[in-house]
């Protein structure tokens, strides 16, 4: 189930900077939590790197160095 | 064949950046300096062009006054981000701990890769004109890394050759990717032969050159796919840049 789960969290990625945000991961620091739907974050939220606004996040479906 | 996109010179988003207001953090110099950027595809403001082609994000075809124009230090994650100095001299400083400079021919390979700043900028007297590549990684947030290489005409003139990628004499970054540069002294004919599968965007600094049927000119690009050799036809004395990108 876990697995199942875990599939269907999505990756952005910021083409603004390449800042990248894991559904799966959430950003605590910024206080999202882990399993924060992309959907479910504001509109009006900005990337906390660089300021690129949501809109400008494509999703992205590529592997974790660390999982190659 | 068949051609995803042309994109004429004049077709490109176009941003003007000054290093006071809005920018004057970002954006180095002295209150004239001034970057200007040609961007092939949507980056920052522009948005109403071209999204991507294949793995390629960015391509930035730059220019720095002098003075001290550039990027100040500034954080990327991710993205491998590539520059080809076409004539002046860059200054890079990233936190991968390199300063380095480059001049006409030169270019590098910063894979931000889990995280990383740099800086670029112009301190010399003359024009920095310098080509940005950006393209997604084949992995996120990997080990960040740094490599410079030189192309020389002298060399490797009148020759598709490689400047990143798995050929000999390349830059290897690990990743599916492959940046070409095509220097002509005359008219010559050329072919190309991509993975198949793979797309490649071609663009043309300097000169004429035909590729498909298509006659490009200075700044113009080209984007194809789907045949695995593929005549280019320079026209004149010419430079280009091919990209191969899986798609």
């Amino acid at each position: 189930m876990q697995g199942c789960y875990n599939g269907t969290m999505k990756k952005y990625l910021c083409l603004g900077c390449g800042f990248s945000y894991d559904e799966a991961r959430g950003l605590p620091e910024h206080g999202i939590v882990p399993g924060t739907r992309w959907a479910d974050i504001p509109d009006d939220w900005v990337c906390p790197d660089c300021g690129t606004p949501k809109s400008g996040f494509e999703m992205v479906e590529i592997p974790y160095w660390s999982q190659a | 064949m068949s051609v995803n996109f042309i994109l004429r010179a004049g077709e490109r988003g176009f941003s003007r950046l000054v290093s006071t207001g809005i920018n004057a953090t970002y954006v180095a110099g002295h209150p004239d300096g001034v970057i200007t950027r040609h961007s092939s595809f949507n980056f920052h403001e522009y948005q109403s062009g071209i999204a991507g082609f294949g793995s390629i994000r960015v391509f930035g075809d730059e220019v720095f006054s002098p003075g001290g124009t550039g990027y100040n230090m500034h954080p990327h994650h991710n993205f491998i981000i590539a520059a080809f100095v076409l004539s002046g001299a860059l200054t890079h400083v990233n936190t991968i701990g390199k300063v380095d400079e480059l001049r006409a021919g030169d270019y590098y390979v910063f894979s931000a890769g889990s995280g990383g700043k740099h800086t670029e900028l112009n301190i010399g007297q003359e024009d920095l004109q310098v080509i940005y590549l950006w393209v997604l990684p084949d992995h996120l947030l990997g080990p960040p890394s740094y490599l410079r290489g030189r192309f020389d005409v002298a060399v490797n003139g009148n020759a598709i050759t490689c400047l990143i990628g798995n050929e000999p004499g390349a830059l290897p970054i690990g990743q599916s990717i492959k940046v070409s540069r095509l220097v002509n002294d005359r008219a010559r004919t050329h072919v190309y032969r991509p993975v198949r599968g793979n797309g490649v965007y071609a663009f043309v600094l300097e000169g004429e050159a035909e590729i498909a049927g298509t006659l490009l000119a200075r700044r113009d690009s080209l984007a194809f796919s789907g045949e695995e050799r593929v005549e280019i036809a320079a026209r004149s004395a010419s430079d280009l840049l091919l990209v191969e990108t899986a798609l």
